[in-house]
C-alpha cells in the first residue's frame, strides 16, 4: 500500500468536473484507489463517493492505492490534484 | 472511531429524527466549540455556591429548579454567582420549559462565549432526547463502499467491486418500489452496541451515478416514495462476477456472517452474469431474511422434512 498527502489548492474545490477527472484517471489503474479526507475514506473510482467528501479548497487529502501499479497511480493522481486537475 | 469532531452547533443542526427544539439566545461566538464529553450536568449546586467537582465541560441543563432559584437571588448575589460560574470554561447551557435566561445571564454568556439555548421540552424529556442525539454523535462510525436499499423493509447493503452493477441493481429495485438510502458511500454507525444504522453523505444524498447516464437525482425522478434517509442494515449482499468453477451456495443451510464494527450481519454472495435477474434474487433474499427473523428457516425445514421422511421410510422397510 502506498499513500501520499496532498493539499487542494484549486479555488472551486473538487466539484463535479474535477471529481470526474480524478475518477477517470484512477480507473486507468488496476489497483484499488482511495481518497481520504478527515478520516473518511472514499472510493477513488466512484464519482459519487469522491463528491461525497465535499472537498473544498484548502482541504488536506490522502491519496492511497493498494495493488498492482500502486506507485504510479498515487504519483499520477497526486500530480493531478497539485496541477488543479489539468492534465 | 468517530470521523468528525463534534461542535456545539451540531446539536442545533443535528440531522436526526429527534428535534431538540433548541433556540440560541446567547453566546453565538462559542458555537464552534468542540464537545468532547457526551454527558450533562445540572448546575444547581454551583448556583448555590458549591463549585467543588463542577463538571463545567459538560452540557449544563437549567431546569425549573435552577431558574426559580436564580430568580430569588438579588442582583448582587446573582452577579457574584455568575462571575464564579462563568470563570470556569463552561461548555454550553440549555434552559428547559421554554424559560428564558434573564438579561444578566445573557450578558455573561455573550461575554464568555458560552452558547446558551432555550428549549420547549421538559427537563427529563430533553435530557433523554439529548442523550440519544449525543450518543449517535459519539457512536462508532465506518464508511462502507456499497449501496444501501430498503427492500420490503429489510435494509440490504449491496457490496462488490466497482463495475459489477451495484447502482444498476439498486436502480431496478427502486423501479420496483423499493427505497434508496445511499449509493456508493454509506456511513454506518453502531447504535447501542446492538444495531447498525446506515445513511448517505448529506451532500450527495439520493444521487446516483449510472454509467452512460451520468449523475441522476433519484428523489426527483422517482419521487418521495423511492427514498429514505436512514435504515438499519440487516443483511449484506455481495455481488460478484460469475466465475466458472467457483462453488456457490446451493442450499443456504449455513448462515454466513459479515462483520461490520464488530457486529455480525447475515451475508450472501450473489453471482452476477448477463441475463440474470439480480433484483428479483435480492427481493427474494430480503423476504427470506424476514422469514428467518420470524423463525422460519426454509432450507433447514426442508432438510428436516426430508430426514424425517427418510427415517420413516427406513422404519417401514424394517418391518
Amino acid at each position: 500500500m502506498i499513500e501520499r498527502e496532498v493539499l487542494v489548492r484549486s479555488d472551486a474545490g473538487v466539484h463535479a468536473r474535477p471529481a470526474m477527472m480524478f475518477v477517470r484517471e484512477a480507473m486507468k489503474y488496476p489497483c484499488e484507489v482511495f481518497l481520504i479526507k478527515d478520516n473518511v475514506e472514499a472510493n477513488g473510482k466512484s464519482i459519487m463517493s469522491v463528491l461525497g467528501l465535499a472537498i473544498t479548497s484548502g482541504s488536506r487529502l490522502i491519496v492511497r492505492a493498494r495493488g498492482e501499479n500502486e506507485e504510479s497511480a498515487v504519483a499520477k493522481l497526486v500530480s493531478l490534484i497539485e496541477n488543479d486537475f489539468k492534465n | 472511531m468517530h470521523a468528525k469532531k463534534i461542535f456545539i452547533r451540531d446539536l442545533r443542526d443535528a440531522d436526526s429524527k429527534i428535534d431538540l427544539q433548541m433556540e440560541l439566545v446567547a453566546g453565538k461566538d462559542g458555537l464552534g466549540k468542540e464537545i468532547t464529553v457526551g454527558d450533562i450536568n445540572r448546575p444547581g449546586l454551583g448556583l448555590a455556591g458549591f463549585f467543588d467537582f463542577f463538571a463545567y465541560d459538560r452540557i449544563q441543563i437549567f431546569g425549573l429548579g435552577e431558574t426559580a432559584f436564580m430568580r430569588r437571588l438579588s442582583p448582587e448575589q446573582k452577579r457574584e454567582v455568575f462571575e464564579k460560574f462563568f470563570s470556569f470554561e463552561v461548555l454550553c447551557c440549555v434552559f428547559t420549559h421554554n424559560e428564558h435566561p434573564d438579561e444578566m445571564f445573557v450578558e455573561f454568556a455573550n461575554r464568555y462565549r458560552v452558547p446558551t439555548f432555550v428549549t420547549r421540552h421538559r427537563t427529563t424529556r430533553f435530557i433523554s432526547l439529548l442523550t440519544h442525539v449525543v450518543e449517535e454523535f459519539f457512536s462508532p462510525l465506518v464508511v462502507m463502499h456499497g449501496t444501501l436499499v430498503d427492500v420490503f423493509g429489510v435494509g440490504v447493503l449491496l457490496m462488490g467491486k466497482s463495475g459489477v452493477g451495484k447502482s444498476e441493481t439498486a436502480l431496478e429495485l427502486i423501479e420496483r418500489g423499493h427505497r434508496l438510502v445511499a449509493d456508493d458511500m454509506v456511513e454506518v454507525r453502531k447504535i447501542d452496541e446492538s444495531l447498525l444504522m446506515g445513511n448517505g453523505s448529506e451532500i450527495i444524498r439520493h444521487h446516483m451515478e449510472i454509467r452512460g447516464l451520468g449523475i441522476i437525482n433519484v428523489r426527483d425522478i422517482f419521487g418521495i416514495r423511492s427514498i429514505r434517509n436512514r435504515k438499519r442494515i440487516e443483511m449484506v449482499v455481495l455481488l460478484e462476477e460469475w466465475a466458472e468453477g467457483r462453488e456457490y451456495d446451493r442450499l443456504g443451510i449455513d448462515e454466513k456472517r459479515y462483520t461490520i464494527l464488530d457486529l455480525d450481519v447475515p451475508y450472501i454472495t450473489v453471482p452476477v452474469r448477463p441475463g440474470r435477474n439480480i433484483p428479483i434474487i435480492i427481493e427474494t433474499a430480503a423476504l427470506n431474511q424476514r422469514l428467518k427473523k420470524m423463525g422460519v428457516f426454509s432450507a433447514r425445514e426442508l432438510d428436516g422434512r426430508i430426514q424425517n421422511w427418510m427415517r420413516m421410510e427406513g422404519e417401514r422397510s424394517d418391518d
